[in-house]
């Protein structure tokens, strides 16, 4: 029997379909929840999976993922409640959709596109592991400091019609990021004496509630007659969906490749690829004005990377024992407690064991259509709920999301005053988003900065001479003083 | 409240004055060429930049014609009744309420006063207020403390804790 | 709102009387990590606390508070409630981070319940590196003075304390390995086999899967038995005659005044578990070191560990 053979045996046993079964419904409810991410889904999981054989602990963990990825999306759109920082990044799209009637359309278009993604990725990973592994892990401080400077840059483009504003915005973020002891210099900065400062200001609390907060404060105060969304039922969701592959499927590609290279780089994961590519999507987009009002192109392209790039932190998690993300962080703790020891020879020892992991993986993302298009037809019946009702309810969700992170009042502290200060914030036209980013990537940017310093004996130098690390500067410096040019040189031109 | 681009300027000014001080304190390293002072002090200074052309754009858009008269701050018209400032007062007094006492009264009683108070204020049916708020945090605690493990604290209720 | 104040005075009276004396533990126990989830203390304290719920027939929710290199979360074991219903697993930070002016706790802020692991730094170089033995990265080392990076952790943590030490041990200036502060050891080792440092005095579990892929080797370890992980590895005394050990540990702390009834029952519980199969099995299978200290040991233990960090803090100019 071949080991492909053997492979199809471990995984399609009864055991094993009702453990995928049983995370799927896991995954989706704890993804759905606001606060609550696709690791610590992981992480709960855990000691469940101590008790059973190595290949169902891991078609627990590799099903239970992929759905909170999508469902995160969920309270995204229908209630501007990103789960994820990685839906953050198209949240305002896709509850812009929401409000236009199209939230199954929006939701949809998340689901077949990150199944689409996901498959991608797996592909990627059947095909290319090894040596793919090899090239991230020719990464060093240097190339991810200009692919963080690269992801920043995305913030100008998502608001380009107020660029300045939106720069003030990442600034603030940026400042954020500085708050606590997590800096390369282990110093502690602005923590006033607090120790729960010393730990920094928690991403979550402060995406719910710059998102979610600064929304039920909005609707407390609007002196409007109240909103009705009406919600347009697609019909045939796969004829919808046919329709925006064959309208889309550069991007659809695009996406799922970048989604694929920054996930599988470790310490860059979901967060950078689905901002990267909803960046990438509106720049090359050939109606770009329609971004941020509701269009579906960006949650396409943005859908596919967040969930290929999930496939991919797999690659050097299964090659070298290097956490692709901070879920692959976990899973190379259950591999070796299941003498699956990462390696490149888990590759040739025992390849049935890496086969059946591939195959849970094509299996989690097609039984994430039908499942997942039933938590969509359930979850939409929120909207029916009195916003009266509804907006409590969503910010007793936020608060008890924003404790459960990290068992501490504080972050509920945390989540209030970035809900006060992001509604004021709004009010003035300065945007949130490029915020949420900065303070995602503030952290990572000045580490590698300072590294790459120390290592080059405080000289610039070394920034740009590495092969890899000079293409990226290359392509940042063009991203950032190409438009510059290209208008002076159109100027000369009509002169 | 929105405020004039020119009194946002200044404030981000003053934030990029005041973190510009405050980071001269830090230390030094040794076997680091660069601090912990230089990055917040680069954002710093990018900040009060930003804050010095929004004030220019602040007082350009104020000289526009038709503008002059308009206010430095201008107040949304929520802010004129009383329904709404109570509204806007409440959303916010709620979570201070939970963030003070939700380890002294436990999270079942907290939550449960913090819905009916919102629910009350966005004009719920008095007769639904008590009970869905009841049945919304049992389903809350359901959910996270049991299904999640999450520790929300039992306070007062620590004696009857299920 | 008087009706409200009567219900919630009523309750808790009920509250109260409910609380009964019954016998320890009659609720779930709540054990604190001050690590993030996916860790090496995250996955010891989530099998000891698996285990430590069939001891004593309470759940135990593993709960993670993390930040600020740990100071949140060993704040948090020392500042709950001591009823024994809030444990933590404490790490050898405990004894750094009071020198850096960052905590006020020490080893002697918490009830010591019994120390579980440690694991010694290893001297880690990339595969193809040109040293065979841990003397020709020294001599290396003192060719060079500053040409050398080494990375495995942030500024002033475990592993940066421990080639520190080895080098002023070996009477070599410890500022000529300059310290690349990292997120971890997984980044440090990452950038170990990118090129962008030499050295990744890590721990040997943390390393397992980059030596067993063939990306890095080990040249010495900084402990006085040798590890089960890799027998071969030669210890640094042997190599080199110095008598430097480092290593990181982990063990089971409850907040101060734990009373007694509580107390015996968690040592006792603890001890059983670090003997038991189980335990040992899954520390085996991971790559950790396993060590069992009783509490009057463990806080002896801390608190020599806690003297030798603070001199080698104060030597290398992490403190002053």
């Amino acid at each position: 029997m071949g080991a492909w053979e053997q492979a199809f045996v471990l995984v399609f046993q009864p055991y094993n379909i009702m453990v995928m079964v049983a995370a799927s419904l896991y995954g989706l409810f704890v993804g759905a929840i606001p606060g609550l991410t696709a690791t610590m889904a992981t992480a709960l999981l855990v000691p469940v999976t101590f008790f059973m054989p190595p290949i169902p602990a891991i078609a627990a963990i590799v099903t239970a993922t992929a759905m909170a990825i999508f469902s995160g999306d969920i309270p995204g759109c229908l209630m501007r409640m990103p789960g994820t920082p990685a839906s953050a990044a198209y949240t305002d799209e896709a509850y812009a959709m929401t409000r236009k009637g199209q939230a199954e359309l929006a939701l949809g278009a998340g689901l077949v596109f990150s199944a689409i993604g996901g498959l991608f990725g797996t592909l990627v990973l059947v095909v290319a592991a090894p040596s793919l592994a090899e090239f991230a892990l020719k990464f060093s401080s240097f190339e991810y400091f200009w692919l963080v400077l690269l992801g920043l840059t995305c913030a100008v483009f998502m608001t380009s019609d107020r660029p300045l504003k939106g720069f003030v915005s990442l600034l603030i973020g940026l400042l954020i990021a500085c708050v606590g002891l997590s800096n390369p210099a282990a110093f502690p900065r602005f923590t006033f004496g607090n120790t729960e400062m010393m730990g920094g200001l928690g991403m979550i609390p402060l995406m719910i509630g710059m998102f979610a907060v600064s929304e039920i404060i909005r609707y407390a105060v609007d002196t409007n007659p109240p909103l009705r969304i009406t919600d347009k039922p697609l019909g045939n969701v796969f004829a919808g969906m046919w329709g925006l592959a064959t309208k889309y499927p550069k991007q659809i590609l695009r996406g799922s490749v970048l989604g694929t290279l920054v996930g599988a780089l470790p310490g860059a994961g979901a967060d950078i690829a689905s901002w990267m590519s909803y960046a990438v999507s509106k720049k090359f987009s050939k109606e770009p004005e329609k971004f941020g009002t509701g269009h579906v192109e960006g949650i396409v392209e943005s859908g596919a990377a967040n969930n290929s790039a999930l496939a991919g932190a797999w690659i050097p998690a299964l090659v070298f024992g290097i956490p692709g993300d901070s879920i692959t962080a976990i899973v190379i703790g259950v591999l070796y407690m299941k003498n699956m020891n990462p390696g490149p020879s888990l590759f040739t020892n025992n390849p049935e064991n890496i086969y059946a992991v591939y195959l849970l993986f094509i299996i989690a993302n097609l039984i994430m259509i039908p499942l997942g298009w039933w938590c969509i037809k359930v979850s939409k019946q929120i909207l029916k709920v009195p916003r009266n009702v509804l907006m409590p309810v969503i910010m007793l969700f936020c608060v008890v999301g924003s404790f459960a992170i990290n068992n501490t009042a504080f972050d509920v502290t945390v989540m209030l005053i970035a809900g006060v200060a992001a509604y004021v914030l709004e009010e003035n036209g300065f945007p949130v988003a490029p915020a949420i980013l900065g303070v995602v990537l503030g952290g990572m940017l000045e580490e590698n900065f300072v590294s790459s310093v120390i290592k080059a004996d405080g000289g610039f130098l070394a920034f740009f001479t590495r092969p890899v690390a000079g293409t990226l500067a290359a392509l940042t410096l063009a991203v950032w003083f190409l438009p510059l040019f290209l208008r002076r040189l159109r100027a000369l031109a009509g002169a | 409240m929105k405020l004039n681009d020119a009194v946002w300027g200044a404030l981000l000014l003053l934030l990029g004055a005041v973190v510009l001080v405050h980071v001269q304190s830090f230390p030094k390293i040794p076997g680091q060429q660069v601090g912990p002072a230089l990055f917040p002090g680069i954002v710093a200074a990018g900040l009060a930049v930003c804050g010095g052309l929004l004030v220019l754009k602040g007082l350009a858009a104020r000289r526009a014609v038709g503008n002059a008269d308009a206010g430095w701050v201008v107040f949304a018209p929520w802010v004129r009744e009383r329904h709404y400032v109570l509204a806007f007062l409440l959303t916010i007094g709620v979570n201070v309420f939970y963030i003070l006492a939700v380890n002294r009264l436990g999270f079942i009683l907290v939550g449960t006063i913090y819905l009916a108070v919102l629910f009350w204020i966005f004009g719920v049916a008095r007769k639904w207020i008590v009970p869905a708020a009841i049945v919304v945090t049992l389903g809350i605690h359901y959910a996270f403390y049991k299904l999640l493990k999450v520790p929300l604290p039992w306070g007062v209720l620590q004696g009857v804790a299920w | 709102m008087k009706v409200v104040t009567r219900a919630v005075g009523a309750l808790a009276a009920f509250a109260f009387a409910g609380m009964a004396l019954a016998a320890y533990p009659e609720r779930p126990i709540t054990l604190i990590v001050p690590w993030a989830a996916g860790g090496g203390t995250d996955a010891t304290a989530r099998i000891i606390g698996s285990l430590l719920e069939k001891e004593i027939g309470q759940p135990v929710n593993v709960v993670n508070r993390t930040g600020g290199s740990g100071v949140v979360g060993h704040a948090a074991i020392a500042g709950a409630p001591a009823d024994g219903y809030t444990i933590g697993l404490i790490t050898v930070e405990i004894g750094m981070m009071h020198w850096q002016g960052l905590t006020d706790l020490t080893g002697a802020s918490y009830t010591p319940l019994g120390l579980v692991n440690a694991d010694a730094a290893g001297v880690q170089v990339a595969a193809d590196a040109p040293y065979k033995t841990v003397n020709d990265l020294l001599t290396a080392i003192k060719a060079n003075p500053g040409k050398m990076k080494a990375s495995g952790t942030g500024q002033g943590g475990i592993w940066h304390l421990a080639i520190a030490g080895m080098l002023k041990d070996l009477k070599i200036d410890p500022a000529s390995v300059p310290w690349v502060p990292s997120n971890g050891a997984a980044p440090g080792l990452q950038d170990l086999v990118a090129g962008g440092v030499q050295i990744a005095p890590v721990s040997l579990p943390e390393a397992r899967s980059l030596i067993d892929a063939g990306k890095v080797k080990s040249l010495a370890l900084m402990s006085d038995k040798p590890s089960a992980l890799y027998p071969n590895i030669p210890l640094l005394k042997a190599a080199t005659g110095s008598n430097w050990t480092m290593a990181a540990w982990r063990g089971m702390a409850a907040p101060k005044g734990l009373p007694a009834e509580a107390r015996d029952k968690l040592v006792a519980a603890i001890r059983k578990i670090a003997a038991s199969k189980e335990y040992n099995d899954f520390m085996a299978q991971r790559g950790f070191g396993v060590i069992y200290l009783p509490p009057d040991q463990f806080a002896t233990f801390m608190k020599k560990s806690d003297e030798d960090l603070g001199a080698t803090m104060k030597a290398v100019g992490i403190v002053k």
